[in-house]
């Protein structure tokens, strides 16, 4: 269980890297320039792409964490 | 019916309201109903609002707006309004033979498979030159103008068909198909852009605007 504070730090990490990823999206989509497209696409898509890899990492590394500890007690 | 740009802010709104509930309160992803929640929330939604905001974008980027917001093109969407039948793309533009809200983009693209990405990745390379590189003047093409963009639309129609000039060698029109002789440098409609002679050239004005 020491691992949840890990894990949720991890999810809000990655929830706020979305977040702004979609605000991001939400600016660039309102304003018709080459400039929007490339913020869109390289902040946004980074923002975005890091929040959902962190997201899919926490879920890995903490069932790793878990089946760690159950064989330990075990 | 909501249009696309309607839907994509909602799905944006909403995976915004859901995140933030994981964000303030991420011990409810411990129950099973939290991790469906965090599921959808930091997966689900975000992937298809980046999906659908990728084919905005892509959408965006073929208005004749996106591309003249640029001040580098401002003089090319000029030349869209000589008042001067001999200017192709003025003529073309004037007329309605491209749909004005996409103009260059209509004659810019290329008519091949994934040509709409070709020319979205030429787009990338005129925003490096413009911000880090050096944009030449007059701007020009990279490659020579490809025949198969015009006989996209001309192709079959009449008056390219049947054209007295087009026929006058046998020869013209099979090599004109094959971009064996080019329809914009074989000194036939060579009147392009042409933004060196704008200064001079009366323009047109659209009605009511």
């Amino acid at each position: 269980m020491k691992n949840t504070p890990r894990l949720e730090k991890r999810l809000r990490i990655s929830g706020s890297l979305i977040i702004a990823g979609l605000l991001v999206e939400l600016v660039t989509l309102r304003w018709s320039h080459p400039t929007a497209f490339l913020f869109f696409l390289l902040l946004g898509g980074a923002l975005m792409a890091g929040g959902i890899l962190l997201y899919l990492y926490s879920l890995v590394s903490s069932d790793r964490t878990e089946a760690d500890g159950a064989g330990t007690t075990d | 019916m909501p249009g696309i740009t309607t839907i994509l802010i909602s799905i944006i709104a909403i995976s915004i309201v859901l995140i933030a509930i994981i964000v303030f309160r991420p011990s409810i992803t411990a129950t099973r109903g939290g991790k469906v929640l965090a599921f959808v929330a930091l997966l689900v939604f975000p992937v298809l609002a980046g999906g659908m905001g990728v084919s905005e974008q892509m959408e965006h980027s073929k208005t004749t707006g996106f591309c003249l917001s640029c001040h580098v093109m401002e003089d090319y969407g000029k030349s869209l309004h000589i008042d001067d039948r001999s200017f192709i793309p003025a003529v073309h533009f004037q007329n309605g033979m491209v749909p004005r809200e996409q103009a260059c983009f209509t004659c810019h693209t290329n008519y091949t498979m994934y040509g709409d990405l070709r020319a979205k990745l030429r787009g990338l390379r005129h925003v490096y030159a413009q911000y880090l590189g050096t944009v030449s003047q007059p701007i020009k093409l990279y490659t020579p103008y490809n025949n198969r963009e015009c006989l996209h639309c001309h192709l079959g129609s009449r008056s390219f068909e049947e054209g007295a000039t087009h026929n006058q060698d046998p020869q013209t029109l099979p090599k004109l198909k094959a971009n064996q002789l080019s329809c914009t440098t074989s000194e036939c409609h060579n009147l392009v852009h042409n933004v060196s002679q704008l200064k001079d050239a009366k323009l047109w004005q659209e009605a009511g605007k």
